[in-house]
Protein backbone atom coordinates (compact mmCIF):
# COMPACT_ATOMS: atom_id res chain seq x y z
CA UNK A 1 0.00 0.00 0.00
CA UNK A 2 1.08 3.68 -0.33
CA UNK A 3 0.61 5.87 2.80
CA UNK A 4 1.03 9.39 3.23
CA UNK A 5 1.75 10.92 6.66
CA UNK A 6 1.45 14.34 7.57
CA UNK A 7 3.26 15.42 10.43
CA UNK A 8 7.14 13.36 10.79
CA UNK A 9 6.77 13.69 14.85
CA UNK A 10 7.14 11.02 17.27
CA UNK A 11 4.10 9.50 16.46
CA UNK A 12 4.40 10.24 12.95
CA UNK A 13 7.65 8.76 12.73
CA UNK A 14 7.36 5.68 14.53
CA UNK A 15 4.62 4.67 12.01
CA UNK A 16 6.48 5.25 9.13
CA UNK A 17 9.48 3.41 9.95
CA UNK A 18 6.71 0.60 11.03
CA UNK A 19 4.97 0.66 7.74
CA UNK A 20 8.18 0.95 5.84
CA UNK A 21 9.81 -2.51 7.56
CA UNK A 22 6.23 -3.83 6.57
CA UNK A 23 6.70 -3.07 3.45
CA UNK A 24 4.66 -0.63 2.15
CA UNK A 25 5.06 3.10 0.42
CA UNK A 26 5.45 5.74 3.09
CA UNK A 27 5.50 9.81 1.87
CA UNK A 28 6.60 11.95 5.36
CA UNK A 29 5.50 15.35 5.18
CA UNK A 30 6.33 18.20 7.85
CA UNK A 31 6.67 21.62 8.20
CA UNK A 32 10.09 21.58 9.70
CA UNK A 33 13.13 21.95 7.05
CA UNK A 34 15.70 20.58 10.04
CA UNK A 35 13.63 18.01 10.97
CA UNK A 36 13.24 16.88 7.06
CA UNK A 37 16.82 17.03 6.58
CA UNK A 38 17.32 14.98 9.19
CA UNK A 39 15.11 12.35 8.19
CA UNK A 40 16.55 12.52 4.75
CA UNK A 41 19.63 11.39 6.30
CA UNK A 42 18.80 8.61 8.50
CA UNK A 43 16.09 6.99 6.75
CA UNK A 44 16.04 5.41 3.44
CA UNK A 45 13.22 4.47 1.06
CA UNK A 46 10.90 6.93 2.14
CA UNK A 47 9.54 9.92 0.14
CA UNK A 48 9.84 13.11 2.54
CA UNK A 49 8.43 16.31 1.83
CA UNK A 50 8.87 19.58 3.37
CA UNK A 51 5.64 21.89 3.94
CA UNK A 52 2.46 22.40 5.34
CA UNK A 53 0.32 19.62 4.63
CA UNK A 54 -3.08 21.71 4.54
CA UNK A 55 -1.82 23.23 1.62
CA UNK A 56 -3.45 20.71 -1.69
CA UNK A 57 -0.30 21.34 -3.31
CA UNK A 58 2.17 20.53 -0.87
CA UNK A 59 -0.57 17.07 -1.18
CA UNK A 60 -0.19 16.90 -4.52
CA UNK A 61 3.82 16.69 -4.23
CA UNK A 62 3.36 13.68 -2.35
CA UNK A 63 1.30 12.21 -4.94
CA UNK A 64 -1.81 11.80 -2.64
CA UNK A 65 -3.93 11.00 -5.30
CA UNK A 66 -2.25 7.56 -5.54
CA UNK A 67 -2.30 7.18 -1.70
CA UNK A 68 -4.22 4.06 -0.24
CA UNK A 69 -4.36 5.71 3.37
CA UNK A 70 -3.65 9.47 4.68
CA UNK A 71 -2.70 9.41 8.19
CA UNK A 72 -2.35 13.19 9.60
CA UNK A 73 -0.51 12.84 13.06
CA UNK A 74 0.31 16.58 13.48
CA UNK A 75 -0.47 18.15 17.01
CA UNK A 76 -2.86 20.72 15.50
CA UNK A 77 -6.51 19.36 15.57
CA UNK A 78 -7.14 21.91 12.99
CA UNK A 79 -4.76 21.09 10.45
CA UNK A 80 -5.51 17.15 10.78
CA UNK A 81 -8.88 17.89 10.04
CA UNK A 82 -8.19 19.91 7.13
CA UNK A 83 -5.53 17.70 5.76
CA UNK A 84 -8.23 14.75 6.02
CA UNK A 85 -10.91 16.87 4.01
CA UNK A 86 -8.51 17.67 1.29
CA UNK A 87 -6.99 14.29 0.84
CA UNK A 88 -10.77 12.64 0.39
CA UNK A 89 -12.44 15.60 -1.07
CA UNK A 90 -10.02 16.89 -3.34
CA UNK A 91 -8.01 13.61 -4.02
CA UNK A 92 -10.12 11.57 -3.88
CA UNK A 93 -7.83 9.12 -1.30
CA UNK A 94 -10.43 6.36 0.17
CA UNK A 95 -9.34 6.12 4.25
CA UNK A 96 -8.53 9.06 6.19
CA UNK A 97 -7.12 8.13 9.80
CA UNK A 98 -6.16 11.33 12.18
CA UNK A 99 -4.67 11.68 15.48
CA UNK A 100 -6.68 13.47 18.02
CA UNK A 101 -4.94 15.62 20.15
CA UNK A 102 -7.99 17.05 22.36
CA UNK A 103 -10.61 14.75 23.12
CA UNK A 104 -13.03 17.87 23.16
CA UNK A 105 -12.54 17.81 19.27
CA UNK A 106 -13.64 14.29 18.31
CA UNK A 107 -16.97 15.63 17.25
CA UNK A 108 -15.28 18.08 14.55
CA UNK A 109 -13.30 15.32 13.70
CA UNK A 110 -16.83 13.72 12.65
CA UNK A 111 -18.51 16.34 11.38
CA UNK A 112 -16.41 16.31 8.77
CA UNK A 113 -15.61 12.99 8.14
CA UNK A 114 -12.63 11.80 9.10
CA UNK A 115 -12.60 8.30 8.79
CA UNK A 116 -10.93 7.49 11.54
CA UNK A 117 -9.82 9.48 14.03
CA UNK A 118 -7.40 7.77 16.75
CA UNK A 119 -8.20 9.69 20.59
CA UNK A 120 -4.72 8.65 21.61
CA UNK A 121 -5.37 10.63 25.24
CA UNK A 122 -8.20 8.31 25.90
CA UNK A 123 -6.63 5.50 25.13
CA UNK A 124 -3.41 6.12 27.53
CA UNK A 125 -6.07 7.00 29.85
CA UNK A 126 -7.73 3.44 29.94
CA UNK A 127 -4.05 1.53 29.97
CA UNK A 128 -2.78 3.77 32.36
CA UNK A 129 -6.57 3.07 34.81
CA UNK A 130 -6.07 -0.62 34.34
CA UNK A 131 -2.18 -0.64 35.09
CA UNK A 132 -3.38 1.89 38.33
CA UNK A 133 -6.15 -0.65 39.63
CA UNK A 134 -5.14 -3.68 39.41
CA UNK A 135 -1.85 -5.32 40.25
CA UNK A 136 -1.87 -9.07 39.89
CA UNK A 137 -3.83 -8.01 35.64
CA UNK A 138 -1.77 -6.84 32.96
CA UNK A 139 -2.56 -5.92 29.52
CA UNK A 140 -0.63 -7.34 26.99
CA UNK A 141 -2.10 -6.12 23.56
CA UNK A 142 -5.18 -3.95 22.72
CA UNK A 143 -6.82 -4.29 19.57
CA UNK A 144 -9.46 -2.44 17.67
CA UNK A 145 -8.44 0.69 19.81
CA UNK A 146 -8.74 -1.14 22.78
CA UNK A 147 -12.08 -3.08 22.34
CA UNK A 148 -10.40 -6.64 22.61
CA UNK A 149 -7.75 -6.73 25.05
CA UNK A 150 -5.61 -9.44 25.89
CA UNK A 151 -4.51 -9.73 29.62
CA UNK A 152 -2.38 -11.86 31.72
CA UNK A 153 -3.64 -12.52 35.41
CA UNK A 154 -1.69 -13.76 38.39
CA UNK A 155 -4.13 -16.70 39.97
CA UNK A 156 -3.83 -16.16 43.81
CA UNK A 157 -4.26 -18.63 46.40
CA UNK A 158 -7.94 -17.34 46.93
CA UNK A 159 -9.23 -17.68 43.77
CA UNK A 160 -12.33 -19.19 43.10
CA UNK A 161 -11.07 -20.84 40.46
CA UNK A 162 -7.57 -22.30 41.65
CA UNK A 163 -7.33 -26.26 41.62
CA UNK A 164 -10.29 -26.61 39.52
CA UNK A 165 -10.60 -27.76 36.04
CA UNK A 166 -11.44 -25.64 33.11
CA UNK A 167 -14.61 -27.32 32.62
CA UNK A 168 -16.04 -26.82 35.71
CA UNK A 169 -15.23 -22.99 35.61
CA UNK A 170 -18.20 -20.66 33.84
CA UNK A 171 -16.13 -17.92 32.05
CA UNK A 172 -18.04 -14.27 30.78
CA UNK A 173 -19.39 -14.77 27.33
CA UNK A 174 -16.91 -12.80 24.85
CA UNK A 175 -13.92 -14.29 27.31
CA UNK A 176 -11.41 -17.29 26.51
CA UNK A 177 -8.60 -18.90 28.46
CA UNK A 178 -5.54 -18.91 25.48
CA UNK A 179 -2.71 -20.05 27.81
CA UNK A 180 -1.76 -21.00 31.12
CA UNK A 181 2.19 -20.54 31.98
CA UNK A 182 3.25 -22.27 34.92
CA UNK A 183 6.71 -22.15 35.56
CA UNK A 184 8.69 -23.06 32.70
CA UNK A 185 5.80 -24.85 30.78
CA UNK A 186 3.53 -22.92 28.33
CA UNK A 187 0.18 -24.92 28.79
CA UNK A 188 -2.56 -24.31 26.04
CA UNK A 189 -5.51 -25.51 28.04
CA UNK A 190 -7.84 -27.75 27.67
CA UNK A 191 -11.54 -28.76 29.37
CA UNK A 192 -9.34 -30.95 31.97
CA UNK A 193 -6.85 -28.36 32.55
CA UNK A 194 -6.50 -27.65 36.45
CA UNK A 195 -5.74 -24.07 36.94
CA UNK A 196 -3.68 -23.95 40.11
CA UNK A 197 -2.76 -21.12 42.54
CA UNK A 198 0.96 -19.69 40.74
CA UNK A 199 -0.18 -19.74 37.62
CA UNK A 200 -0.28 -16.61 35.14
CA UNK A 201 -2.87 -17.08 32.67
CA UNK A 202 -3.73 -15.54 29.48
CA UNK A 203 -6.92 -14.70 28.25
CA UNK A 204 -8.76 -12.68 26.27
CA UNK A 205 -11.84 -10.75 26.43
CA UNK A 206 -13.98 -7.97 24.94
CA UNK A 207 -13.45 -4.54 26.89
CA UNK A 208 -17.04 -4.80 28.52
CA UNK A 209 -16.51 -8.05 30.19
CA UNK A 210 -13.31 -7.67 31.29
CA UNK A 211 -14.17 -6.87 34.72
CA UNK A 212 -16.47 -10.07 35.15
CA UNK A 213 -13.43 -12.33 33.68
CA UNK A 214 -11.42 -10.58 36.33
CA UNK A 215 -13.90 -11.24 38.98
CA UNK A 216 -14.38 -15.05 37.95
CA UNK A 217 -10.53 -15.86 37.99
CA UNK A 218 -9.87 -13.50 40.89
CA UNK A 219 -12.43 -13.35 43.11
CA UNK A 220 -12.53 -9.83 43.61
CA UNK A 221 -11.53 -6.50 41.50
CA UNK B 1 -32.28 42.86 16.23
CA UNK B 2 -30.09 40.23 14.60
CA UNK B 3 -28.09 37.27 16.80
CA UNK B 4 -24.79 37.48 15.54
CA UNK B 5 -21.90 35.20 16.34
CA UNK B 6 -18.27 36.54 16.51
CA UNK B 7 -15.48 33.65 16.63
CA UNK B 8 -12.08 35.49 17.36
CA UNK B 9 -11.42 38.81 18.73
CA UNK B 10 -8.21 40.06 17.32
CA UNK B 11 -8.13 43.11 15.94
CA UNK B 12 -10.99 42.75 12.75
CA UNK B 13 -13.18 40.35 15.68
CA UNK B 14 -12.91 43.23 17.91
CA UNK B 15 -14.46 46.12 15.69
CA UNK B 16 -17.00 44.27 14.16
CA UNK B 17 -18.40 43.26 17.50
CA UNK B 18 -18.50 46.80 18.67
CA UNK B 19 -19.65 48.35 15.32
CA UNK B 20 -22.41 45.32 15.06
CA UNK B 21 -23.17 45.00 19.15
CA UNK B 22 -24.99 48.87 18.79
CA UNK B 23 -28.01 47.35 16.75
CA UNK B 24 -27.67 43.45 17.09
CA UNK B 25 -27.60 40.73 19.52
CA UNK B 26 -23.91 39.96 19.56
CA UNK B 27 -21.76 37.09 20.98
CA UNK B 28 -17.94 36.92 20.73
CA UNK B 29 -15.91 33.76 21.40
CA UNK B 30 -12.09 33.55 21.87
CA UNK B 31 -9.64 31.41 23.95
CA UNK B 32 -7.74 34.80 25.07
CA UNK B 33 -9.14 36.38 28.41
CA UNK B 34 -7.09 39.19 27.15
CA UNK B 35 -8.72 39.50 23.41
CA UNK B 36 -12.25 39.62 25.34
CA UNK B 37 -11.24 42.31 27.73
CA UNK B 38 -9.97 44.08 24.55
CA UNK B 39 -13.71 45.10 24.21
CA UNK B 40 -14.05 47.68 27.08
CA UNK B 41 -16.72 47.73 29.16
CA UNK B 42 -18.94 50.02 26.69
CA UNK B 43 -19.75 46.70 24.88
CA UNK B 44 -22.96 45.17 25.62
CA UNK B 45 -23.00 41.79 23.92
CA UNK B 46 -22.25 38.46 25.94
CA UNK B 47 -18.26 37.51 26.14
CA UNK B 48 -17.38 33.40 25.84
CA UNK B 49 -14.25 32.89 26.79
CA UNK B 50 -13.66 29.36 25.34
CA UNK B 51 -12.15 26.79 22.44
CA UNK B 52 -14.58 27.22 18.98
CA UNK B 53 -13.06 23.54 18.04
CA UNK B 54 -14.71 22.54 21.12
CA UNK B 55 -18.28 21.23 20.16
CA UNK B 56 -20.31 22.47 23.66
CA UNK B 57 -18.41 25.94 22.96
CA UNK B 58 -20.46 26.37 20.19
CA UNK B 59 -23.61 24.57 21.78
CA UNK B 60 -23.55 26.80 24.80
CA UNK B 61 -23.29 30.08 22.02
CA UNK B 62 -27.05 28.52 21.01
CA UNK B 63 -25.02 28.55 17.49
CA UNK B 64 -28.26 27.00 16.24
CA UNK B 65 -30.31 29.90 16.40
CA UNK B 66 -27.56 32.74 14.88
CA UNK B 67 -28.68 34.58 11.88
CA UNK B 68 -24.79 35.32 10.97
CA UNK B 69 -21.56 34.23 12.50
CA UNK B 70 -18.33 35.32 11.37
CA UNK B 71 -15.00 33.52 12.08
CA UNK B 72 -12.29 35.18 12.26
CA UNK B 73 -9.95 34.00 14.49
CA UNK B 74 -6.50 34.80 12.21
CA UNK B 75 -6.12 30.72 11.65
CA UNK B 76 -7.16 29.83 7.79
CA UNK B 77 -7.91 26.40 9.16
CA UNK B 78 -10.00 26.56 12.47
CA UNK B 79 -11.76 28.93 10.18
CA UNK B 80 -13.09 26.85 7.61
CA UNK B 81 -13.19 23.57 10.01
CA UNK B 82 -15.34 25.30 12.23
CA UNK B 83 -17.30 27.62 9.87
CA UNK B 84 -17.97 24.21 7.44
CA UNK B 85 -19.20 21.98 10.87
CA UNK B 86 -21.58 25.50 11.82
CA UNK B 87 -22.89 25.31 8.11
CA UNK B 88 -23.47 21.59 8.00
CA UNK B 89 -24.46 20.90 12.12
CA UNK B 90 -26.60 24.22 12.63
CA UNK B 91 -27.60 25.52 8.81
CA UNK B 92 -26.79 28.72 9.94
CA UNK B 93 -27.53 31.04 6.44
CA UNK B 94 -24.79 33.31 6.44
CA UNK B 95 -21.37 31.99 7.70
CA UNK B 96 -18.48 34.44 6.86
CA UNK B 97 -14.94 33.18 7.19
CA UNK B 98 -11.66 35.43 6.55
CA UNK B 99 -8.97 33.41 4.90
CA UNK B 100 -5.94 34.37 3.83
CA UNK B 101 -5.20 31.87 1.29
CA UNK B 102 -6.39 32.05 -2.00
CA UNK B 103 -6.19 28.45 -3.11
CA UNK B 104 -8.12 27.45 -0.17
CA UNK B 105 -10.45 30.08 -0.85
CA UNK B 106 -11.26 28.63 -3.99
CA UNK B 107 -11.43 24.98 -2.70
CA UNK B 108 -13.91 25.18 0.55
CA UNK B 109 -16.00 27.50 -1.37
CA UNK B 110 -20.09 26.17 -1.12
CA UNK B 111 -23.36 27.79 -0.99
CA UNK B 112 -24.21 29.91 1.97
CA UNK B 113 -20.49 30.50 2.95
CA UNK B 114 -19.10 33.87 2.42
CA UNK B 115 -14.81 33.67 2.31
CA UNK B 116 -13.40 37.15 2.39
CA UNK B 117 -9.08 37.10 1.72
CA UNK B 118 -7.95 40.73 3.25
CA UNK B 119 -5.30 40.96 1.10
CA UNK B 120 -7.30 40.76 -1.97
CA UNK B 121 -9.37 43.06 -0.20
CA UNK B 122 -6.76 45.70 0.39
CA UNK B 123 -5.31 45.27 -2.85
CA UNK B 124 -8.56 46.27 -4.46
CA UNK B 125 -8.97 49.29 -2.19
CA UNK B 126 -5.55 50.34 -3.45
CA UNK B 127 -6.19 49.74 -6.95
CA UNK B 128 -9.41 52.35 -6.79
CA UNK B 129 -7.01 55.02 -4.63
CA UNK B 130 -5.28 56.09 -8.13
Amino acid sequence: MYIVIAGAGRLGLILGKKLKEDNHQVCLIDKSETLCNKLASEIQDVLIIRGDATYPDILQQAKIEKADVCVSATSTDEDNIIICYLAKELFGVKRTVARVNDPKHIPLYKYMEVDNPVDSTSIIARVVEEEASFTDVMSLLSIKKGRLSIVRIDIPQTSPVANKALKDISLPHNSVLVSILRGPDIIIPYGSTVILPGDEVIAAALIDVEKELLKALIGKI
Amino acid sequence: MKYIIIIGCGKTGKNLALELSKENNVVVIDKSLRNLDSLGDDFNGKKIWADALDINTLEKAEAKGASAVYLLTGNDNINLVVGKVIKRKYGVKKVILQVDDAMKKKIFKEEGLTIVNRTYLIAEVLKKCI
